[in-house]
């Protein structure tokens, strides 16, 4: 135990140092130098302090912040110490963290949670003593969340996953614009073709482990999954499954009409997408993020769903829980967190200053207030989930193993071999099945 | 009773006026770092070399499997060889470059001390992570590098890309940096004895002749310890692949440390990663052995055996 603590001390000690080197908790050590006086300034005995943290784009730590504030504001015997990260700095602390029994009172979890799962308490206790509320949404939401029959935590918003595209590039290059049910053999003569008139590429980055793997397992039947439900095994077992979408790449990239691995490399982030720069017709967005690439391009943005392999086959797109608010078990005051988290997730003022940026809120009363005002952007993103909850699914598993990582790299590295001619299609289909499955053992 | 009390508070002052009590308290600051920062995680990183460690969940004793699995790691032996390359082709270029700027900068002439300092500039801000951003742009699809080869009637190579090219950069921003090796030189250079020079001219040498029998030999021991000293660092390399290329493509710049690094902080793999560590530590003592052993062959000592 003692060498635990030990060791948790010098990680963590040397991951501070380390981070700064990286530069990638700037923003947050900034903010926390920021803020710091102010909390000082009402120093009082007897306040009640939560911490929590985060991990987003600016603008969700300008709304959260604000959330945050108007919450002191209203509870003067609370005092909120935040955090906020990029998504991988958020992940490098939270373990350290875990491993040193000091989680922060309120954090956030996206579809990794089950690695975390002795971290949790479920919100579902303070549900059932009335201290967090869930009579505005029904249980298809609260599914999202929900896990081995327990409710972890209360999404703060749910999305899904499609490809933004500019419907005037598609004229001009004369492709029709794409349909509820189009297929990948779809998409890729759209790619082609706008290639070929246009000299553009036809699509900047997909996700190549979703749409490819994970969804694209979905799509082949109902039943099937990439991970199984159960996460402790693959949910399929035939891996040419997985051929089409490396040959479908490999294609793309080698006619041009698809960023090869470096120009991939230098999209930074959804603001600098080739969609948005004009350089691509297409790109892959979460539904959530459909109103920042509408607002950075400046011009008409749709969305369209992600294609499917059969156009009367499964989709493989379901709605999700983009991130949900999570209480920990180091917590000493888990009561007072899931107050906040009710606030948080039920209050309408709250949710006008979050406005949906973590996608499309849960409680019917807030969606109402906030699709009346949206704008054209937010209206495509409001119906396009809408739609995506009409089509039939099977139970697809939306939750990442721990081991989930690593089998998502050796799969982008076997796709970027393929592109090299290092490996056939069904060479690298094989490949990431048996790496995958000795990762089970 | 009153004994006691003095004896205790002679003894107190024995400790606090000894001289070498002083010196620990000096020290203190240092000792802690390096127990700290240093020893410590070390020894435990070998523990958990033999452990599957993950952060998350409490190890248990593995003994030399993740040894083994590092042989069948094709991603690992991938890293290796090419963090080799980038060793065998950074190092002698960077060493070979300071030296001819610190030769150039012997000549006496106004501003020498200027210029000096002027190359010095980019090791100062070296191993940054602005620099490499910057790196990054300069070699980008639409970067500075790109219109230069453009303009001078040339095909727009795409840098990051190529698994051929993507090297060049990274190596190309390590030999920029050679602003300490080219100070350590230039020291060296202004030590060896101008008689020597002169009796070179004497008997009629030409400036090559007097540079490869006077000025190399008189330089080998630094140029001994500038090849160790680089050797080491550029084994260790991390921010210019983890900020330039992230690895890629197809892992042709994924460095050891990198690779390190993504097996421990972001596949949680602490005691695979610690495995690695140890292995490099094992891999860069062996070649600086080696480097000392060949030394005899070709390092000049004035003082003679």
């Amino acid at each position: 135990m003692k060498l635990k603590k030990l060791t948790a001390f010098i990680l963590s000690a040397l991951l501070i140092t380390g981070l700064t080197a990286c530069g990638s908790s700037d923003k947050a050590s900034g903010a926390n130098s920021e803020e710091a006086p102010s909390q000082t300034t009402e120093a009082s005995a007897d306040k009640t302090t939560l911490r929590m943290a985060w991990w987003g784009s600016q603008a969700r730590h300008d709304a959260t912040v604000k959330v945050i504030e108007m919450y002191e504001a209203q509870n003067p015997t609370i005092d909120i110490e935040y955090e906020f990260y990029d998504f991988d700095g958020y992940f490098t602390k939270l373990n350290t963290l875990v491993a040193s029994n000091t989680v922060w009172d309120i954090f956030q979890l996206g579809g990794n949670f089950p690695t975390y799962m002795d971290k949790i308490v479920p919100v579902g206790e303070y549900v059932d003593s009335g201290i967090v509320d869930v009579s505005n949404t029904n249980d298809s939401f609260l599914s999202t969340t929900t896990w081995e029959d327990k409710l972890l935590g209360l999404s703060n918003g749910v999305n899904c996953y499609g490809i933004a595209y500019d419907p005037q590039l598609f004229s001009e290059a004369g492709v029709p614009e794409p349909t509820e049910n189009w297929t990948w053999e779809d998409y890729k003569n759209a790619c082609l073709q706008i290639h070929e008139k246009l000299g553009i590429y036809g699509s900047s980055k997909l996700d190549d482990f979703i749409g490819g793997a994970s969804m694209g397992i979905s799509q082949e039947d109902y039943a099937l999954n990439f991970f199984a439900s159960s996460n402790d095994k693959l949910g399929f077992d035939d891996p040419m499954m997985l051929k089409d979408y490396f040959a479908m790449r490999q294609e793309l990239v080698k006619a041009g009409a698809y960023p090869d691995p470096g120009a991939i490399f230098e999209i930074k982030d959804i603001e600098g997408d080739y969609l948005v720069t004009g350089d691509a017709a297409m790109t892959w967005v979460a539904s959530n993020q459909m109103p920042t690439i509408a607002a950075a391009a400046g011009r008409e943005i749709k969305l369209a769903t992600v294609p499917r392999k059969k156009a009367d086959g499964p989709s493989g797109s379901t709605i999700q829980s983009s991130q949900m608010l999570c209480i920990s078990k180091d917590s000493k005051v888990p009561e007072e967190a899931a107050k906040f988290i009710n606030f948080f997730i039920n209050d309408p003022e709250a949710n006008k200053v979050l406005n949906g940026e973590r996608g499309v809120p849960i409680m019917s009363n807030i969606r109402e207030t906030l699709e009346a005002e949206a704008d054209e952007a937010k209206k495509e993103m409001y119906s396009f989930v809408s739609l995506i909850g009409t089509f039939k699914t099977g139970e697809i598993n939306v939750i990442s193993p721990a081991r989930k990582t690593e089998i998502e790299d050796q799969y982008k590295l076997l796709i970027e071999q393929v592109i090299y001619d290092e490996k056939t299609p069904e060479q690298a289909a094989q490949e990431i099945y048996d790496f995958a499955k000795k990762k089970f053992e | 009773m009153m004994n006691d009390n003095i004896k205790k508070k002679m003894c107190l002052n024995k400790i606090l006026h000894n001289d070498n009590t002083v010196g620990y308290v000096f020290a203190a600051p240092f000792i802690i770092g390096f127990l700290g920062f240093t020893i410590i995680p070390i020894l435990v990183s070998l523990y958990y070399s033999f452990t599957n460690y993950n952060l998350t969940t409490s190890e248990t004793w593995i003994g030399l499997q993740n040894y083994a699995r590092l042989f069948q790691d094709t991603r690992f032996l991938k890293s290796v060889r090419v963090t080799l390359i980038y060793v065998l082709t950074s190092v002698p270029l960077k060493l070979i470059f300071a030296l001819f700027i610190a030769y150039l900068l012997t000549k006496k002439s106004r501003g020498v001390t200027f210029y000096r300092s002027l190359y010095y500039v980019p090791s100062l801000i070296g191993g940054s992570i602005a620099v490499a951003l910057v790196w990054k742009e300069l070699f980008s699809t639409r970067g500075l590098i790109n219109s230069l080869f453009i303009s001078a009637g040339l095909e727009k190579v795409s840098w990051f890309g190529d698994q051929k090219m993507a090297m060049i950069p990274l190596v190309l921003m390590s030999v920029w940096q050679f602003g300490s090796s080219m100070i350590i030189f230039a020291a060296g250079l202004k030590e060896i004895s101008p008689t020597y020079y002169e009796a070179a001219k004497i008997d009629g040498a030409n400036k090559r002749q007097i540079f490869s029998h006077i000025t190399l030999p008189c330089l080998s021991p630094i140029i001994l310890y500038n090849l160790v000293m680089q050797t080491i660092s550029a084994f260790m390399s991390f921010t210019q692949a983890f900020v330039i290329t992230r690895g890629g493509p197809n892992d042709a710049t994924n460095f050891y440390a990198l690779y390190v690094y993504n097996q421990a902080f972001k596949y949680y793999d602490m005691g695979y990663a610690s495995a690695m560590s140890w292995v490099m530590l094992i891999i860069m003592s062996l070649i600086t052995f080696l480097i000392f052993k060949s030394s005899k062959r070709w390092v000049f000592s004035e003082a003679g055996e």
